[in-house]
């Protein structure tokens, strides 16, 4: 049989109310508390029943981590569980904390239950399962129900729903789904047409997120020191494509020598982006990849100099994740190379 | 402006003597039809195939889906563009149902083209693994864009579409089992009750992204890069005035069969005089340049505003760039009082992730979304493949890759095949078919 380990706070791990909300966590064995009601229905066996004061994992998050983490080492668990936290708002954070420690170590699922208007939702709903939890205890026997159902699935390799079937806050990810009545989008586009026409309520199927905006960094003091990089999206590669950089939806990267070279020949680089014409970048890489002009500037001194390497993707259909993945995996090179600054060139 | 679609209901389709239809089934004499294809000496290679639902048979790649139509009157399906530049929308045409025309490069494909598996968990991915289709697969002397990655695909494109005509032919004469009539006169003076309900107008965006001619949908036989916004009876598109182009990313592509059939138009219209007042179609397009998108945008929220709309809906036929004239026109609208509501497929990537459209704006409260252009799709290998699969991974098609380290080759040794839901032909939907929703997880 499979292995859970639980999660409780003081309280629900019968140790005491707020006087003792400075415990230290402790692993016992077994089940305490709520652990014991879900180890009736759950698919695996409860060996484990960690307790931590919810003051101690608060003012000390790093350090009670590393000591729960700890005492999980060595120990088999196929799942990690932890509250239902309800409305407890330290107890939130704590359950997420542990949580998120617990899956990145140890790459176990892990799931949690707790209100909507708990701090730890939004802190913590886009790096694991947060069942939606009721605002008391009350609903004990509703909450735990709900997150040994999503923890069954998990444990019996069941494909997980979507987030609202599932009674989940959503985590960020967002997936086509085939719906079960069909319904083809000219319906659907009817019915929210004549709703949001008569003023009705409505619900669109793409809520607009939070857009996330970058801060202009500040500017280069002395331009004349500077060395500054040259980066594209407009899948400027050599002939060959040696790091086979998709045409669109790219996943993948390159760079490559400019060390000498006062700009790039057709016929010896290319272009892949498969989102215009290619005509001119093939003829003239450096249409894209401006490395001539460059070169002519760095001679005037009107910079410091040229960096030796270009960075090259493809922007067509690639998703701002994966632009994001690409750009944390090649900054540690510019810093490494001491770069100052980048040019990014779009197509 | 009356048009009537005679419908003749496809039960089978066999090749036999004579090219003809009787009781459901459509025969159809394949040298004869292959003769009519040769006419155009440009194609060097030519064979005929009919696939049905349920049969192991993968496709790829796929160019172009076109509906066999004909015209009683003899006027062209396709004025403009096959035939002789005349109106459409009024009068009589008659229609093949249940089945299209598929067109498939024997060998060469590109970013454009994409991929029909007739059975298997691929078969419900688009509608054309549910239909009786005819496949042409084909190859032409086109050697200046035989190793593009971006193809006009036009000797092959205009085959499918004179082929469609000329095997509606058989259904010329013939009497209709059904008549669907659709009618929409002067948005001025209509029925008073009519008048009372909310106003809408539908606006189009298909893809016009390529500044050299040849790849974009055409009106009329005209490049809708070469053009603004314009007004149109819905009767048009649903009479063959849009032609589907050869550019974007495969699952966003609006087929010719797709415009013809346009579930949009024909929802609006059943609801037209019960619970809105159709005013018709605002024809825009999908430009690259910001001052061409925003210029469009202004036009659509201008012609939307005088013809007295309360309400629009926006769909657009591609993803990425497009996504900007997408957001932008329902900006527009909102702006000018119209309230709009819009038609999408979104790229959230592979893990979902992504951000669903290149730019955002909260005023785009109202969409439905068909589909995730980067969702990963493992196919099992088929008994037959039509075409060339080699060309989902070689030939730069925007759902497939060559090489990755974690992913391995699209195309296995096996037959199986690992893609983007981008190289599934015509897999969104937008133009209203899609039973796919986006939901978060």
């Amino acid at each position: 049989m499979k292995k859970a380990i639980v999660y409780l706070n003081q309280f629900f791990g019968q140790i005491g109310g707020e006087e003792k909300a400075g415990f230290e966590p402790e692993i016992r064995e077994g089940q305490v508390g709520p652990a014991m009601q879900m180890a009736k229905t759950l698919h695996a066996e409860v060996t484990h029943t960690i307790i931590c004061g919810d003051n101690c994992m608060g003012s000390n998050p790093e350090e009670t981590c590393a000591k729960i983490l700890a005492m999980l080492d060595g120990l088999e668990f196929d799942i990690f569980l932890a509250g239902p936290a309800f409305q407890a708002g330290r107890y939130t954070v704590a359950c997420g904390l542990i949580c998120k420690a617990v899956k990145e170590k140890f790459g176990v699922p892990v799931v949690t239950s707790m209100n909507v208007e708990t701090p730890g939702v939004n802190m913590f709903r886009k790096d694991m399962y947060i069942l939606k939890g009721a605002n008391s205890a009350a609903k004990m026997r509703k909450d735990l129900s709900n997150m040994v159902t999503l923890a069954n699935k998990l444990l019996d390799g069941v494909a997980i729903g979507p987030a609202e079937e599932e009674g989940c806050f959503p985590r960020g990810i967002r997936h086509q789904v085939w719906r079960k009545d069909g319904k083809p989008a000219s319906e659907r586009m009817i019915d929210m047409l004549l709703k949001k026409v008569n003023g009705l309520p409505f619900v669109t199927e793409m809520p607009i997120p939070k857009i996330d905006r970058v801060p202009i960094a500040p500017a280069i003091k002395d331009l004349k020191k500077a060395k500054i990089a040259l980066l594209n999206t407009g899948g400027i590669v050599p002939v060959d494509n040696p790091d086979r950089i998709q045409s669109a939806s790219a996943t993948r990267w390159g760079r490559y020598s400019i060390e000498g070279a006062d700009g790039l020949e057709g016929g010896v680089f290319k272009t892949v982006h498969a989102g215009f014409d290619p005509a001119a970048a093939d003829a003239d890489p450096d249409v894209i990849t401006p490395i001539d002009a460059l070169r002519a500037l760095e001679k005037e001194g009107f910079y410091g100099a040229l960096h030796n390497w270009f960075y090259t993707t493809v922007g067509t259909g690639t998703t701002e994740s994966e632009a994001a993945r690409m750009a944390r995996e090649i900054v540690p090179y510019l810093k490494e190379d001491c770069v100052d600054a980048v040019i990014m060139v779009s197509t | 402006m009356k048009l009537e679609i005679g419908n003749f209901h496809v039960r089978d389709i066999v090749f036999g003597d004579a090219l003809s239809f009787r009781d459901g089934i459509l025969t159809i004499q394949k040298e004869e039809a292959l003769n009519f294809i040769r006419q155009d000496d440009r194609i060097t290679e030519a064979e005929l195939y009919i696939v049905k639902p349920g049969e192991e048979v993968r496709l790829c790649p796929v160019k172009e889906a076109i509906e066999p139509r004909v015209r009683p009157d003899g006027r062209g399906i396709f004025p403009g563009y096959t035939s002789k530049l005349l109106p459409a929308g009024e009068g009589k045409v008659h229609a093949l149902k249940n089945c299209s025309v598929l067109v498939v490069g024997r060998h060469m494909g590109g970013f454009q083209d994409g991929l029909i598996d007739m059975a298997g968990p691929g078969q419900k991915m688009t509608i054309f693994g549910n239909l009786l289709n005819i496949v042409l697969v084909a190859d032409t002397n086109e050697a200046f864009e035989r190793f593009e990655q971006q193809k006009m695909n036009d000797a092959l494109r205009r085959a499918g579409h004179k082929l469609a005509e000329f095997i509606a032919g058989c259904v010329k004469e013939l009497e209709p089992e059904e008549v669907e009539v659709y009618e929409m006169g002067s948005v001025r003076g209509r029925d008073p009750e009519t008048e009372k309900l909310p106003s809408v107008v539908y606006v189009m965006q298909p893809q016009s992204q390529m500044e050299a001619l040849g790849y974009n949908d055409l009106l009329y036989g005209w490049d809708l890069n070469r053009f603004l916004p314009t007004y149109m009876n819905p009767n048009e598109i649903l009479d063959g005035a849009v032609v589907s182009g050869s550019f974007m990313p495969c699952s966003s592509k609006w087929s010719t069969y797709d415009f013809q059939n346009t579930p949009n138009i024909k929802a609006l219209y059943r609801e037209h005089g019960k619970t809105l007042n159709f005013l018709g179609v605002i024809m825009s397009n999908l430009n690259v340049a910001l001052e061409q998108k925003e210029r469009a945008a202004q036009f659509v929220a201008q012609l939307a505003v005088s013809l007295g709309a309360d309400a629009a809906v926006v769909a657009e036929e591609g993803y990425g760039n497009p996504d900007a004239d997408f957001v932008a026109c329902l900006v527009a609208l909102e702006d000018a009082g119209v309230k709009t509501i819009g038609v999408t497929n979104e790229s959230t990537g592979r893990d979902g992730r992504g951000q669903p459209l290149v730019t955002l704006d909260e005023k785009c409260d109202a969409i439905v979304s068909c589909g995730n252009v980067g969702e990963l799709i493992e196919l099992p290998p088929m008994k037959v493949v039509l075409g060339e699969l080699e060309a989902l991974g070689r030939d730069g098609n925007s759902g497939g890759w060559e090489h990755d380290e974690i992913l391995g080759p699209s195309v296995r040794p096996d037959g199986s095949v690992i893609m983007e839901n981008n190289g599934i032909f015509c897999g969104d939907q937008v133009a209203g078919w899609s039973p796919k929703q986006m939901m978060a997880f």
